[in-house]
């Protein structure tokens, strides 16, 4: 516990200190504030989905709700940032424990169906609901924070970054609390869980809970980040599934896993959007640019990050099931 | 009126999404596996469809004569090469394999194919019955139905009559001691998984004239094909084919009487009450967790 | 007379058709150990899973500490100070040894600490201290059995059930395991013990339960039964020498 503090603290020195030495590069700015916010996510998927092992393929639920709702309030009443976030977290909270309600019961498959068919629901409702401006989505202009410059990135940056220690502050501490080892426990066998006394129900809704509200204030700060929101940017099924691969990636079950994770998907993702990968083939001679895999790789690398996420998912199934932290993490560390 | 038209249009449907969750339960009965790239599978059937029909000029209900052993063919190779390699890890593990195969699938289409969305159109795309009372039947709506039923048809007596089949129902009643009777489990979930994408396949090659077809054009079959095999029971063969009818009522009546930006999420609201009231779906046998 | 802690009464449980208990009654004393003995499938796990909550009873209830704990449900079974262990080990596989036991301590606090200090001397009865940082998972068959009793034990139970916690072990670590357990005992522990070594269940047993057919065949003493010639016919069959 005291370690993870201390890399925690030392975590928020590097990254509270990293704008002062990049300057304001808007480019760089937004790729680290993607990166704090995939982390986050992941982080608040791992405390679900890693710890407790129950996989919720609809966190793009809870993001776009704490995204939908801070909007909705911004845009109409206004009653300021914070209380328009407290709301995204109460309306994700609602749909988590919902979602819960339901599904924790049941064993096996149904948890990952049932959470995808919640997040199909929100995502349509939003699509069709006329408050939150259908498939037109929602702009989300004139917000003021105190005497905060929205318009810099700077703010959300370190939003963001706030976001992610207190992420995974929440992990450490649950990790290695009773609750922390009664969700490994469920994990691992949940008779066996339920048969030293574990109420699996209470707990997976714990967890699920927790997770949720995290998202949802990712959401939320993102929204205002943008200022422009719609169903394809924080609701897909697709956001769903970035966030369980940055974490597999990363290394599921542990602390820095969904970081380190966030870091590479963001980076991976990056590097391709803007072909860079694509020019680095070309420049160094390993294709060349006239032929016709040059071209197809220089016209095409630039969309295919989706498929490099499927093609290391894969691999890493079939490689290292625990991830790349998992992979090395030294064995009983209790 | 509007019933009756409503209730041809949803049974027809419905025996499209009956043959694609059909794929998927008997996956899921033998392997116990959710396989989320069925939606994919389906993909793959329509641009198969659609290149027989612009390259080669086969009309799409003949191409399913080659797209079916195909594949079979391509879903057994899956199963050799993957999917074997994971039957003894926990079932997430087993579910981000295939979530990860469904992404490569649909991404290497958009590369090949674009994000344009493709139409199939034969000389009968549009063409109807019409019956008395002002219902009018599309043709090839009509056509992949009959189509649906012959296959089920096909898919009961090789399943209820062939030793292969007897076999596979063995496996997916209980496993080991399927393997305790000499049984060739692993055979059998790849011939299952075989078996799956070729009904995906084909279900997708027949609404590939009624759909626009693109690289995501599966998605949305993925979750209905799951509500189905919810309601009909996870791994009831039969089940899912009563299921895919029932959805697609579900869906048609709701288009007519509601509205039809509602009836996905009617859909997805059906399948929450299935895990709420009734888990082993309407047509499993009640048994112990 | 002792205190009935656990009274199983007219306890059946059918599978569909089938009928893997019919009509099973007896009572657990304070403080006893009764064996519970039968062939293979006559139903000894499926009464543990009865009474645990894991399956829900066709017909009859089971009282617990004067209380209808009928319906009750797995965690809360544990709650009141019923723990159960499994023939078919479950260990919380990519834990430590320390943290399944650990699991098992938290039901008594909250406190990491307190669970760890728990644990620890949990394990140092069983003489298992120095496989604390051990994956549970990578155990032999019979280490991981003792885990599942180190874990039970962790939980501090008024009423501990045992299914089979003797398999995998060689005949000197039976007869220490047996001492163990009488030693839990004499902590004030009661036991139901499912075992099919009889030199283990005679030797250790206050009163003895015989299951055969789905059916209780008998219950009594070690000596009753060994004496009994239904269930020397029945179960005990040739292989079986008097002590
Ligand atoms: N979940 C279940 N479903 C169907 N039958 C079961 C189930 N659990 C146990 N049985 C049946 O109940 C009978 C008793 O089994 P069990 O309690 O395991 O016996 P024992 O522990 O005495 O060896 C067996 O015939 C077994 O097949
Ligand atoms: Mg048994």
């Amino acid at each position: 516990m005291k370690q993870s503090v201390v890399v925690i603290a030392l975590f928020a020195a590097v990254m509270a200190a990293l704008p002062g030495f990049l300057g304001d590069n808007p480019y760089i700015a937004d790729i680290l504030i993607t990166i704090l916010m995939m982390a986050s996510l992941a982080s608040a998927w791992n405390i679900v989905g890693g710890y407790a092992g129950q996989f919720s393929f609809g966190h793009a639920a809870y993001f776009g709700a704490g995204a939908y709702t801070t909007s909705i309030l911004l845009t109409t009443l206004n009653p300021g940032i914070p209380v328009s976030i407290a709301a995204g977290v109460l309306v994700s909270c609602v749909i988590a424990l919902l979602t819960g309600t339901i599904v924790f019961r049941l064993r096996g498959h149904y948890f990952a169906l049932a959470s995808i068919a919640v997040a199909e629901i929100v995502r349509l409702t939003v699509l069709n609901l006329d408050i939150t401006g259908g498939a037109q989505g929602i702009l989300v202009t004139k917000v003021s924070f105190g005497s905060l410059d929205l318009n810099s990135k700077v703010p959300f940056y370190y939003a963001m970054l706030f976001l992610l220690l207190v992420t995974l502050g929440i992990s450490a501490l649950i990790y290695r609390s009773r609750t922390g080892y009664y969700l490994l426990a469920i994990r691992e066998d949940q008779d066996a869980a339920a048969s030293l006394g574990i109420n699996l129900y209470l707990f997976k809704n714990i967890a699920l809970v927790i997770s949720a509200a995290i998202a949802s204030v990712a959401g939320s700060i993102y929204a205002v980040y943008i200022s422009f929101i719609d169903t394809s940017t924080v609701l897909p099924l697709r956001l769903s599934i970035e966030i369980i691969l940055t974490t597999i990636i990363g290394g599921i079950g542990t602390l820095w896993g969904p970081v380190l994770g966030a870091v590479l998907l963001v980076s991976l993702a990056e590097a391709l959007r803007s072909n860079m990968i694509g020019e680095y083939l070309v420049n160094t001679g390993m294709v060349s640019e006239g032929s016709a895999t040059g071209a197809f790789l220089k016209s095409n690398l630039a969309h295919a990050h989706v498929l490099v996420y499927g093609i290391i998912t894969v691999l890493c199934i079939l490689g290292l099931p625990k991830g790349i932290l998992g992979f090395f993490r030294r064995k009983g560390e209790a | 009126m509007l019933f009756f038209q409503s209730l041809i249009s949803g049974i027809l449907i419905g025996g499209v999404y009956a043959l694609a969750a059909m794929g998927m339960s008997l996956v899921f009965g033998v392997m116990n596996i959710s396989n989320f790239a069925h939606g994919e599978l389906m993909m793959l059937g329509m641009y198969m469809a659609y290149y027989l029909f612009t390259l080669l000029n086969i009309d799409p209900f003949l191409s399913l004569l080659i797209i079916m052993p195909l594949t079979f063919v391509f879903g057994y190779v899956i199963e050799k090469t993957m999917i074997d390699r994971v039957m003894d890890h926990p079932s997430e593990n087993q579910i981000l394999l295939t979530v990860g195969f469904g992404l490569i699938m649909s991404n290497s289409a958009l590369l090949a194919f674009t994000s344009d969305p493709k139409i199939l159109t034969t000389s009968y795309s549009s063409s109807s019955i019409a019956l008395p009372g002002g219902i009018s039947v599309s043709i090839p709506m009509l056509l992949s139905f009959l189509v649906t039923c012959i296959l089920t048809a096909a898919l009961y007596l090789f399943l209820a009559k062939s030793r292969t089949g007897m076999a596979l129902r063995a496996t997916s009643q209980n496993r080991e001691a399927a393997q305790l009777m000499g049984i060739n489990v692993s055979r059998m979930s790849a011939i299952a998984f075989g078996t799956g994408t070729l009904l995906a396949a084909s279900a997708g090659a027949m609404i590939a004239q009624t759909y626009y077809i693109d690289p995501f054009a599966g998605h949305i079959f993925l979750l209905k094909s799951f509500t189905i095999c919810v309601l009909g029971g996870l791994g009831s063969v039969i089940g899912a084919g009563i299921g895919g009818i029932i959805i697609g009522l579900a869906e048609a009546m709701s288009s007519a009487y509601l509205s039809s930006d509602w009836k996905d999420v009617l859909v997805f609201i059906l399948f929450l009450a299935i895990l709420l009231l009734r888990p082993q779906g309407l047509f499993g046998k009640k048994g112990e967790q | 007379m002792k205190k009935k802690l656990l009274e199983i009464i007219s306890l059946s449980k059918h599978f569909g058709g089938n009928t893997a208990i019919s009509n099973v009654s007896f009572n657990v004393e304070e403080g006893l150990i009764v064996g519970l003995i039968g062939p293979n499938g006559s139903g000894k796990t499926t009464l543990f899973n009865c009474i645990t909550g894991y399956y829900s009873l066709t017909s009859g209830s089971v009282m617990f500490d004067g209380h209808d704990i009928t319906r009750i449900k797995p965690d809360k079974a544990c709650r009141i100070g019923m723990v159960r262990t499994w023939q078919r080990v479950k260990p919380l596989g990519n834990l430590n040894v320390l943290e399944n036991v650990m699991i098992g301590a938290f039901s008594k606090t909250r406190s990491a600490g307190e669970s760890r200090k728990i644990a620890l001397a949990q394990l140092d009865l069983l003489g298992m201290s120095e496989l604390s940082s051990n994956t549970a998972g990578d155990l032999p068959i019979g280490l991981k059995k003792k885990l599942e009793l180190a874990r039970a034990l962790a939980t501090s139970p008024k009423l501990l059930l045992l299914d089979e916690i003797c398999g995998g072990l060689n005949n000197t670590e039976t007869l220490e395991l047996m001492e163990t357990i009488r030693i839990i005992r004499n902590n004030g522990v009661s036991i139901v013990f499912i075992e099919h070594d009889m030199k283990a269940v005679t030797g250790l047993c206050d009163r003895i339960v015989v299951l055969k057919s789905e059916q209780k065949l008998v219950e009594g003493t070690p000596s009753d039964i060994t004496g009994n010639h239904d269930v020397i016919a029945a179960y005990l069959g040739k292989g079986y020498k008097h002590a």
